[in-house]
């Protein structure tokens, strides 16, 4: 209980204690700065927040966005509309709704982006800015040519008290942010941009975690347009110029803006580095030359400036942390196996011309482990891929508790059927708490969590994944769909990457997980000493067809599975 | 409408033009290239800078300024390929649009932010087609396009060079082992499609917009035509290119509309993506 409360402290405490710690140095400038440093301070917010937007979309869910500055242009113009239309509620209120409709566009845009990734998103986005720019020069900002400016609420109508204003209105939005990152929304923006097939498996749906990461982002967009607004009192075309936009995403990237501190000494250095070069009558344009550099540079893989400062202030171990399992010394419980919980019949799979599977009928006990076995290219793992709803085009039923499996991964997985990977697909972003969380999409008790990661051997909760090697990683991601407690789990070669001395080991505690968890599993694997110590009952699978199927002793003295797999070193 | 259409065409062929380098690059070399019309403005604004200020003859300082195009891309071809040579599209393609920022920036130092005084290279009509004059520049932009297109795809079929090219981009460190020449190979290929864009864009510029950011945004027209041929298809490229220029000179006639003329290359890429991609679920292959 104690620990609980700590650990809810920390977790809303110190994000709190920061942000009044914020405010209180944004107060100390707004008293210790003369007008135009608070201007330029001004600048600085507007650049923060639209920085931690791109943080959002660029760092955390991995898109390329190159149109952050035209979402800013929303909310300035939803500002300027409403202002010359007089509308009722006032500039902050506007500020909110120019975000809001920000956030709206951004989804819209979002909605193609679904099923492009990567660079497709990046030519969407640098369309979008291309069009938005020469339609805004076109037009102008509603306001600006008759003279309507925005004004400054009465009560921060001087730079200083606008300076304090914004402050606020950046600290909201990080704690937002930091918060928004903390819960399943962030997990899954991490996970989709390491990989969107784990993230269905996860049961996470792979379009809100996108379409939300563009809308935040969107919408902390939105509201720095606005404040820039209210700073200048007229919107100009120029503020929002591709070019800016483009220069404001390779600083992110050189920054590090997915941390949000680096987010704002992102936006220190967007202004500094201009005024600096004023003083010293240097073109200003030079800035994004030297931005440009750094851009590539970090872009090139050769670190970003974010990272590299935290390195300098907090010298973490580099050590990776990786799995330390032993042999039990008594033999593990056994439940006896139940009727079949997963029933697959007559699953059939061709990719053009090739039957990768044909007619595939194969039973899951309840409280059992099925073994399925086969020479390579013998359709292992399109039999997963198939079960877990990855092959829409697969033919054939697939039953889990009687009740037919049907629709897309993240479906699948949320009715109580989960699969792991034979790659890595456990994103780098996250501690293993976080992900073990997100993955079982649910909060554990961190006693449950400690316990199934000490039964298998990995490294404690609060190491951060990067940190742990592969071998490890893949047995986190078995706890962490253990946690979500689904009916079966289907392994894709699980202990591919550990020592072949601690398959045993790892092979006695899955034979417990039925016992333990109240999971049923289905196993491919290709060391039949895991698979002889694992599985009650075997499936052997041959150039996609059923060879064999029943209880482990009888199908391995199956005539027709050793000429299968004559000439295996594995069988003789 | 038709008037406008064939107007377009210049524009048109200019877009099928950079289609085709960015449909090249993004086969070959793994790139999208989003600098691609940058460096074709940074070669052409050295070449008017020589002529201009340097003094050289026009002939001379225009060489010399595509020249400068195709080393530059060469440039940005050597890092990408150095540091980046195991990296996936996405981030290969976003270098370059660090590079993009960087060169238009540059020319901002360099020439002022004030469009180039071109020389236009070719002028006046070339011939008339029932009432409606087609210009030079229309005429060679949409032979250059044609013409570099069908060249491509012959080299590419025909040649062991075209054929260890297409090795390379398959399975780049396979082709390596096999001895292909890969850096070499693939600096040649920025090196020829920093020589076209540049090419393309001094001879169309005077007839232009002609600031650097203008010259620039083209990659993103030249996309939208990459787009319809999947950055895969030369033909389909060069056909996109054509229509989204014959499409902008036709809603151009229209005055009303001259808002939707400025949206068309960003809706066609919009389609075109959703269209192609919607079959395309997952990421990785398995």
């Amino acid at each position: 209980m104690q620990l609980a409360d700590r650990g809810a402290v920390s977790r809303f405490g110190t994000p709190l204690v920061v942000a009044v710690v914020a405010v209180l140095v944004g107060i100390g400038l707004t008293v210790g700065l003369n007008g135009y440093f608070a201007y330029l301070g001004v600048s600085v917010v507007v650049a923060a927040i639209a920085l931690l937007g791109l943080g959002v979309v660029t760092g955390s869910a991995g898109m390329i966005s190159l149109c952050q500055l035209t979402f800013g242009a929303i909310g300035a113009w939803v500002v300027s509309a409403l202002n010359v239309a007089h509308a009722p509620g006032g500039f902050l209120f506007w500020l909110l709704l120019g975000g809001l409709a920000a956030g709206v566009v951004g989804v819209l845009i979002g909605l193609p982006a679904l099923r492009l990734r990567g660079i497709n998103l990046a030519v969407v986005t640098l369309g979008l800015a291309a069009a938005a720019d020469v339609t805004l020069v076109e037009i102008q900002f509603p306001g600006t040519t008759e003279g309507v400016s925005v004004d400054r609420p009465s009560l921060v109508a001087d730079d200083n008290a606008y300076f304090l204003l914004c402050v606020i209105v950046l600290i909201v939005c990080a704690l937002l942010v930091h918060f928004l990152r903390r819960g399943p929304w962030g997990s899954s923006w991490a996970a989709v941009a390491f990989s969107e097939r784990g993230t269905a498996a996860a049961g996470a749906s792979v379009r809100t975690a996108k379409l939300s990461a563009f809308a935040v982002s969107a919408t902390l967009g939105g509201i720095s347009g606005g404040l820039l607004t209210a700073q200048v009192g007229f919107a100009f075309p120029t503020s929002f110029a591709p070019l800016q936009s483009l220069a404001l995403y390779v600083l992110a990237i050189m920054s590090g803006a997915h941390l949000i501190d680096m987010a704002v000494f992102g936006a220190v250095l967007w202004v500094a580095v201009p005024e600096l070069l004023k003083r010293w009558g240097v073109p200003q344009d030079w800035g994004y030359v030297i931005f440009g550099l750094l851009g590539i540079q970090a872009l090139a893989g050769r670190g970003n400036l974010g990272t590299a400062i935290r390195e300098l202030w907090r010298r973490r171990s580099r050590a990776s942390a990786g799995v330390q399992i032993t042999a039990l010394d008594e033999e593990p419980p056994r439940l006896p196996p139940g009727e079949p919980v997963l029933v697959v019949r007559g699953l059939s799979v061709t990719f053009g011309q090739v039957k990768a599977l044909s007619g595939v009928d194969l039973a899951v006990p309840k409280g059992g482990v099925l073994g399925v076995i086969g020479p390579n290219g013998a359709g292992k793992s399109t039999l997963v891929d198939a079960i877990s709803g990855f092959l829409p085009q697969a033919q054939g039923t697939v039953e889990l508790a009687d009740r037919p499996l049907t629709g897309d991964p993240t479906q699948r997985a949320r009715s109580g059927l989960r699969r792991t990977f034979q790659q890595d697909r456990v994103p780098s972003g996250l501690t293993i708490e976080a992900y073990v969380r997100f993955v079982a999409r649910r909060r554990p008790p961190a006693a449950e969590v400690a316990a199934a990661l000490e039964f298998f051997g990995c490294p404690p909760a609060a190491t951060p994944l990067d940190r742990v090697d592969v071998g490890a990683r893949r047995l986190v991601e078995v706890v962490g769909h253990l946690m979500a407690k689904p009916q079966v789990l289907l392994l894709d070669e699980p202990a591919a990457g550990l020592p072949h001395e601690e398959h045993v080991a790892f092979g006695e505690r899955l034979r417990q997980v039925p016992a333990r968890f109240g999971v049923s599993v289905l196993i491919i694997e290709h060391d039949l000493d895991l698979v002889r110590s694992v599985c009650d009952t075997l499936t052997v699978l041959d150039f996609g067809e059923v060879l064999a199927s029943g209880p482990q002793a009888e199908v391995l003295a199956d005539p027709a599975v050793l000429k299968a797999y004559l000439g295996e070193t594995e069988m003789l | 409408m038709v008037q406008g259409a064939l107007a377009g065409l210049a524009a048109g062929g200019l877009y099928a033009v950079l289609a085709v380098c960015l449909t090249l690059m993004s086969r070959l070399v793994r790139v999208v290239n989003f600098a691609q019309a940058a460096t074709g403005m940074f070669g052409s604004y050295v070449g008017v800078a020589l002529s201009v200020h340097g003094g050289l003859p026009e002939w001379l300082a225009v060489v010399l300024g595509v020249l400068l195009g195709g080393v530059l891309s060469v440039l940005i071809g050597w890092v990408v390929s150095t540091w980046l040579a195991e990296a996936g599209t996405g981030t290969r393609s976003a270098v370059t649009v660090a590079v993009l920022l960087l060169l238009i920036s540059l020319s901002f130092i360099l020439f002022g932010n004030k469009p180039q005084p071109f020389q236009a290279l070719l002028a006046g009509p070339a011939f008339t087609v029932g009432g409606v004059v087609i210009s030079q520049v229309t005429v060679v932009t949409v032979a250059l396009a044609v013409v570099i297109a069908f060249a491509a795809r012959l080299i590419l079929t025909k040649t062991p060079v075209g054929i260890s090219l297409r090795a390379l981009s398959e399975r780049p460190t396979t082709a390596e082992l096999l001895g292909i020449p890969a850096k070499r190979l693939s600096a040649a290929v920025w090196g020829a499609t920093g020589l076209i864009s540049t090419v393309i864009i001094v001879i169309v510029a005077p007839s232009q917009s002609n600031d650097a950011t203008s010259l620039s945004m083209l990659v993103v027209p030249a996309a939208a035509a990459a787009l319809l041929g999947g950055f895969r298809r030369l033909d389909l490229a060069v056909a996109g290119g054509l229509v989204l220029g014959m499409l902008q000179g036709a809603l151009a006639q229209v005055d009303q509309l001259s808002v939707v003329r400025n949206f068309v290359p960003f809706l066609a890429i919009v389609g075109l993506l959703v269209w192609s991609q919607r079959k395309e679920v997952w990421d990785a292959a398995r």
